[in-house]
């Protein structure tokens, strides 16, 4: 193994513990939007980490044009959703949760 | 004038349209006879749907790092709350006020609030955008002020209106 691909390998685990927290989020807070906040924010994190880690490793400039497209599609699914998912919610009157 | 407005969005646009192509089909050659008319028809499309405005080019490039580090220390934030054995959060509802225009630098307010830290926007009403806080105790006012100032530069509503305009 040679440096890029421990950087690889450490930018794809990395990117594995955000989602692995997205979920941990999805599954501990409290209610909707909570869950709304890690899912979008971490998976978005763990995604962009992910492909950095897969950009080092390809083989060619498409491939990285590529991951990168994806990444940027899902960031904007990503907030789209998540504010659709929110206004639904509060427009069915979900109360949020107060500690 | 009208020109020149209508010639930079064309090249811009074109451009990357071109490269999503060429990254998606890998750069084949053979491949041009049908991304040669996809990307005319995909420019008159995005034309059309989307008419192009003033856009402030350096502020533009400028709200990229902006975003990007603000975005992981979102994702950095929530992760260390979801991991917290005692969850650290203290939600509560916002609503703050909006000077931005509708249309487009709205829509990239609104986006760019979920992916920041803390921040998720839930509603928009006109100029009241209501924000669900996921931890009150944290200074996320100044943050979406911050933000909604950078995206005010990339529209031009500022004072800091490029001189290409």
């Amino acid at each position: 193994m040679n440096i890029s691909d421990y950087l690889s390998a450490l930018l794809l685990i990395a990117g594995g513990l955000f989602f692995l927290a997205g979920t941990l989020g999805l599954l501990r807070f409290p209610d909707i939007y909570t869950r709304l906040h890690a899912l979008t924010k971490a998976d978005n994190v763990g995604l962009g980490l992910m492909v950095a880690g897969l950009a080092i490793q390809a083989d060619s400039w498409a491939v990285v044009g590529k991951l990168l497209l994806i990444w940027g599609l899902v960031l904007l699914a990503g907030a789209s959703v998540a504010y659709l998912i929110a206004n639904g919610a509060l427009k069915r009157g979900i109360r949020l949760w107060r500690r | 004038m009208m020109n020149r407005n209508l010639i930079i969005p064309l090249l811009v646009r074109g451009l990357f349209l071109l490269f999503v192509w060429w990254s998606l089909s890998g750069g084949a050659l053979s491949s041009w006879w049908i991304g040669g008319p996809a990307v005319v028809l995909a420019l008159l499309v995005s034309m059309a749907l989307l008419p192009p405005q003033h856009l402030n080019s350096y502020a533009l490039l400028r709200f990229i790092p902006f975003f990007l580090i603000r975005s992981l220390l979102g994702g950095v934030d929530v992760a260390w709350r979801a991991f917290h054995p005692r969850l650290p959060i203290n939600p509560l509802l916002i609503s703050y006020r909006l000077t931005l225009p509708a249309g487009l630098p709205q829509v990239v307010m609104v986006n760019s609030v979920s992916l920041l830290p803390g921040t998720l926007s839930v509603a928009i009403d006109q100029q009241r955008l209501q924000v669900h806080v996921l931890n009150g105790g944290q200074d996320y006012l100044a943050g979406l002020q911050q933000l909604e100032q950078r995206v005010s530069r990339i529209f031009g509503e500022s004072h800091q209106r490029s001189k290409a305009e």
